[in-house]
């Protein structure tokens, strides 16, 4: 009895380890998808002018992929132009946009609304459209989507927004496909911590994600008149009013010695 | 070569502020005005923040001014006590005008009074300036020009109590008419947003009679000190003012000031004042255009201008 007891246990013991190892393979038993961002601590000096940034790992071939570069969730106020009186251009109120991304990139090796459904599109926030879904406007109806792509036009024009199909690259490596892709990272993405997130793709939906994360941050006499203006803007004001006065000064004392005032 | 702006959070390569200082110190000199009405949208136009750009371009103009009215006040070209007199009234005109920009907005329409009141008021002084110079270019003798028949207004004016001597511009005038004419263009630049220098310049020559030679000099004293205001009233409350962005404009607008007022002493009044009328008529033509050009972006960042 106490045999058969303890080959039971043994049994139980072994599927137990079994199942922990398959699990990981349970769903659709892939292999491993890996993502590294190169540069993934940007330092902004005085002579900062923006970055480049390449992202590589392994994926599993035959797969899809589809890299996600963006910052947190954040809210954003902008004016609004609309013709008044069927004339004249001006600023017709403010446009307020909460739950979107101030900076966002996309990259992918196909079209992302050709290779992923609607559900798993919103599920991961890939692409404007399901930006757009996720997003809260003041602004309602027809004027919701026109305004959006409005939205999604002044973020392209500042270099925050972007998305692009095919610049992945991918070669063999040891039986498994590497991939790879350089961007320029754009000197007008403000310090921030990104994330970097690579999807992998088949029959429609997202089989593997794996990430890494950009850390963007002022260094140097440009974190310092930063954080002075922002947190000591009497002082900082003061100085620059000060400096302002003496460079003034200062060039009309030259000028004046050289007799450009005579 | 490119430098990073902490507070503007971009790059801009430094010829661009350095050539912008220089063309826009170059006009502050030559005629005593800011440029804020230039400098703004040209920031802007280069990727700046209107925000950071409006706060900077005032801090850059202390500096522009400074180095003016350096320049002026070595010839003896500054009325201090006219200007004091404006700068008071100036500064009583700003407190009404920020109250009445809020009664604009409560009645709805305000932008749209705004940029009509800002393009007539900078066309019709761009035209009464251009076509009273060429008339006064034609007559050639410009002393006679110079003591012209009393009109209406300058009658009404010595009416007027509390007359006082101004050495400088070679004026008498009542205290109440610098202080009025400055509290006047201090409400319209509080509800334009622009620092007046446009207007101010006008009405010194057309109404207060001062010599255009005193006239910028004058004009550029006034301005330093509603520029200090500024500067430290958005360091202070909307930190928008960008140091480094401030030091590259600097550079070019204290030398283009000095270069300016060079210039402008070699110049005539009524050659000044041309030139300045062309100026301000071809901002009111492109504003107009502004204003009914179909714009590429139908968004912009909140605050600014």
């Amino acid at each position: 009895m106490q045999y058969l007891r303890q080959s039971k246990m043994v049994l139980a013991l072994l599927t137990l380890v079994l199942l922990t190892f398959l699990c990981p393979f349970a769903d659709d038993a892939y292999g491993e998808l890996t993502a590294k961002a190169n540069h993934d601590h940007i330092t902004i000096d005085s002579f900062y002018h923006g970055s480049t940034v390449s992202i590589r790992g392994i994926a599993d071939p035959g797969m899809d992929l589809i890299i996600k570069v963006s910052s947190e969730d954040t809210h954003q106020s902008l004016r609004r132009k609309g013709k008044v009186g069927g004339l004249l251009w001006m600023t017709v109120g403010e446009l307020d946009i909460d739950r979107v991304p101030n900076v966002y990139e996309v990259f992918s090796t196909k079209n992302i609304y050709d290779i992923l459904n609607k559900d798993e599109i919103d599920k991961y926030s890939l692409g404007y459209q399901a930006i757009e879904r996720h997003a809260s406007m003041n602004v309602s109806g027809e004027d919701r989507t026109k305004w959006f792509n409005e939205f999604v036009k002044f973020k392209e024009a500042s270099s925050l927004y972007s998305t692009s199909i095919g610049k992945i690259s991918f070669a063999d490596k040891d039986g498994k496909q590497s991939y790879y892709i350089l961007t320029e990272w754009p000197y007008q993405a403000p310090p921030s911590i990104y994330t970097v997130t690579v999807y992998a793709v088949k029959n429609g939906k997202v089989v593997e994600t794996a990430s890494d994360r950009i850390l963007v941050e002022q260094v140097g006499v440009v974190k310092s008149l930063a954080t002075m203006a922002h947190n000591n803007g009497a002082v900082y004001g003061l100085l620059s009013i000060i400096a302002a006065l003496g460079a003034g000064f200062g060039v009309g004392l030259v000028f004046t010695r050289q007799g450009g005032a005579h | 070569m490119y430098l990073y702006l902490p507070v503007a959070l971009t790059s801009i390569n430094i010829l661009v502020p350095i050539g912008l200082g220089l063309a826009v110190g170059l006009l502050s000199g030559l005629f005593g005005v800011g440029g804020g009405f230039l400098m703004t949208p040209l920031l802007i136009m280069f990727g700046i923040p209107s925000t950071v750009a409006a706060a900077t371009d005032s801090n850059q103009i202390v500096a522009a001014s400074t180095s003016g009215t350096y320049a002026h006040w070595r010839v003896g070209n500054v009325d201090f006590k006219m200007g004091l007199y404006l700068l008071a009234g100036g500064f009583i005109g700003g407190l009404l005008g920020v109250e009445g920009i809020k009664i604009l907005r409560a009645t709805g329409n305000a932008g749209f009074v705004i940029k009509i009141t800002y393009v007539l008021m900078l066309g019709i002084v761009g035209t009464y300036m251009f076509i009273e110079s060429i008339q006064s270019m034609r007559k050639k003798k410009t002393e006679e020009v110079a003591v012209e028949k009393e009109t209406r207004i300058s009658a009404f004016l010595k009416l007027l109590p509390l007359q006082t001597r101004f050495e400088k511009s070679g004026v008498t005038h009542s205290i109440i008419v610098p202080l009025f004419l400055g509290c006047f263009v201090g409400i319209l630049a509080a509800i334009m947003g622009v620092g007046g220098g446009f207007l101010m310049v006008p009405i010194m020559f057309y109404i207060l009679r001062m010599p255009m030679h005193v006239i910028v000099g004058t004009s550029l004293f006034q301005i330093l000190f509603t520029c200090i205001e500024v500067t430290f009233l958005q360091s202070y409350t909307n930190h928008t003012v960008d140091f480094t962005l401030a030091v590259l404009l600097l550079l070019g607008s204290t030398i283009g000031a000095q270069v300016g007022a060079i210039f402008g002493r070699k110049l005539r009044g009524e050659q000044l004042k041309i030139l300045l009328a062309v100026i301000v008529l071809v901002v009111t033509v492109k504003i107009v255009f502004e204003l009914t050009l179909s714009p590429s972006l139908l968004l912009s960042q909140a605050g600014g201008h």
